[in-house]
């Protein structure tokens, strides 16, 4: 983990006065954002198997860039490094509501049994399988962010907490949380039926998987079964309904404690071993040697 | 980069200000209605912060943030039924607006490493999410069957 502060804790400004007077842009920019992405709201773009879901989150992001230094250059480099640290401030109380929500129905959950308990477990899967593809192809410190989880809004949060907004992993990170925002929905949905046609499983156990991430993942999931499996339409809902409760509650625990810790070990296993096989891989490799060599310099 | 206590006391209320805002121009909730639940998460985040400086554990905020929010809204807390339905007040798309806005500013100078990766990104996002369903759902199938609900 990067963040050590074992010396006296480095301040990005003496005052509050001096962080005013650099971030005073980017603060009223991101209200802007705000009131501008909530004014468009969320839109769904209907594709014959489901929906494409747009959210406001998606608006604020894409435009954000678009007003930084490599576009509009509304905003300059120095307040896109101030943004970065702002990011964990807006993290926290999304986080802290979160966790409201999940303590309300910690009973339910603790009820439910040992089963949806172990199905977190199945979380890890891309760890395992996605991680050495993504190594693979060349990417660096970007693939832990990707493959650590589902990467939903916990999973960011968690990213960007501790290796920062501006790092590799959140980059990562924040790809596959947009892509799976985007066709998230439609594509559980599809999951789920596919599946479910194969008869490889028992409906509760994909009714279990349906609540791997986003609630909105799990809607599209578990309406797909309960339309393929009527008579058991009420416990499908309620086992996915449960199992997206415990990873709410579990998720970011399960990521600190054992995702990325694992991640971090396959890493660093991988990455020399398959990293440099692709010419991509090579050079991304380089360009980190030279990027550390810069930094030792300085 | 650390920030300090203060800077936080200055920095949480403008993202309080940025989750009411969604949460009136989004969801309709005016911002009296809100403003419990914003005051509530918003404290939570800094006692968090305070957690992370006075514990000697090295865990993220965001830990903090998380469980300090289950305790308080566990049926253990005698301010459950307050705090949940203060909370319940505002949406749960609209603290994250303004995460997107701060988040996409500070990838502003990265544009092109993101479009570089842009196709590998996709292929990896489906891969991750496939990969997360028919594992789940294999090792929710095993423990069903451990546990002899099926």
């Amino acid at each position: 983990m990067k963040r050590t502060e074992k010396q006296a804790p480095r301040y990005a400004y003496d005052t509050i006065a001096q962080r005013l007077r650099s971030e005073w842009k980017v603060y009223l920019g991101a209200l802007a954002l705000v009131a501008v992405a909530d004014l468009i709201g969320k839109k769904e773009i209907s594709l014959g198997v489901g929906a494409l879901i747009i959210f406001p989150i998606v608006y604020a992001l894409v435009f954000g860039v678009a007003l930084g230094p490599e576009a509009l250059k509304f905003f300059s480099a120095k307040e896109v490094k101030a943004a970065s640290g702002l990011v964990l401030v807006g993290i926290g109380p999304f986080i802290a509501k979160l966790g409201i929500t999940a303590g309300k129905d910690i009973m339910t959950v603790f009820s439910a049994g040992p089963a949806l308990f172990l199905r977190e477990l199945g979380n890890l899967t891309p760890i395992f399988l996605v991680l050495p593809i993504a190594i693979f192809l060349g990417m660096k410190r970007e693939a832990i962010g990707a493959c650590h989880s589902l990467n939903r809004e916990v999973n960011l949060a968690l990213i960007s907490d501790v290796y920062g907004a501006d790092s590799a992993e959140s980059r990562g990170s924040l790809s596959v949380y947009i892509v799976g925002g985007l066709i998230g929905t439609i594509y559980f949905g599809l999951m789920a039926s596919v599946c479910a046609s194969t008869g490889l499983w028992h409906p509760y156990a994909l009714a279990m998987a349906s609540g791997v991430g986003a609630a909105i993942m799990m809607a599209a999931a578990s309406a797909s079964l309960a339309s393929i499996y009527p008579a058991q339409s009420e416990q499908i809902l309620a086992f996915a309904g449960a199992s997206a409760a415990l990873t709410s509650i579990l998720g970011i625990y399960v990521g600190l404690f054992i995702a990325l810790p694992l991640s971090n070990k396959l890493y660093a296993f991988l990455e020399p071993r398959i990293g440099r096989i692709t010419k991509a891989g090579r050079r991304a490799a380089e360009e980190l040697e030279q990027e550390r060599a810069a930094a030792k310099e300085e | 980069m650390a920030i300090r206590y203060r800077e936080w006391l200055m920095l949480l209320p403008l993202v309080g200000v940025g989750i009411l805002l969604a949460n009136w121009v989004g969801y309709g909730v005016n911002a009296l209605d809100s403003l419990p639940g914003v005051l509530i998460m918003l404290a939570i985040a800094f006692v968090a912060v305070v957690c992370t400086r006075v514990i000697p554990l090295k865990l993220p905020v965001v830990a903090y943030c998380s469980l300090l929010g289950m305790l308080l809204a566990s049926p253990i807390s005698p301010v459950s039924t307050f705090v949940v339905e203060a909370v319940e007040q505002i949406n749960f798309a609209a603290p994250l607006t303004i995460v997107g806005a701060f988040a996409g500013i500070s990838v502003g100078t990265e544009i092109k490493r993101f479009v570089k990766q842009g196709w590998q990104m996709i292929l990896i996002s489906i891969l991750v999410m496939t990969a997360t369903f028919v594992g789940s759902a294999c090792v929710a199938q095993l423990a069903l069957k451990l546990t002899g609900n099926i």
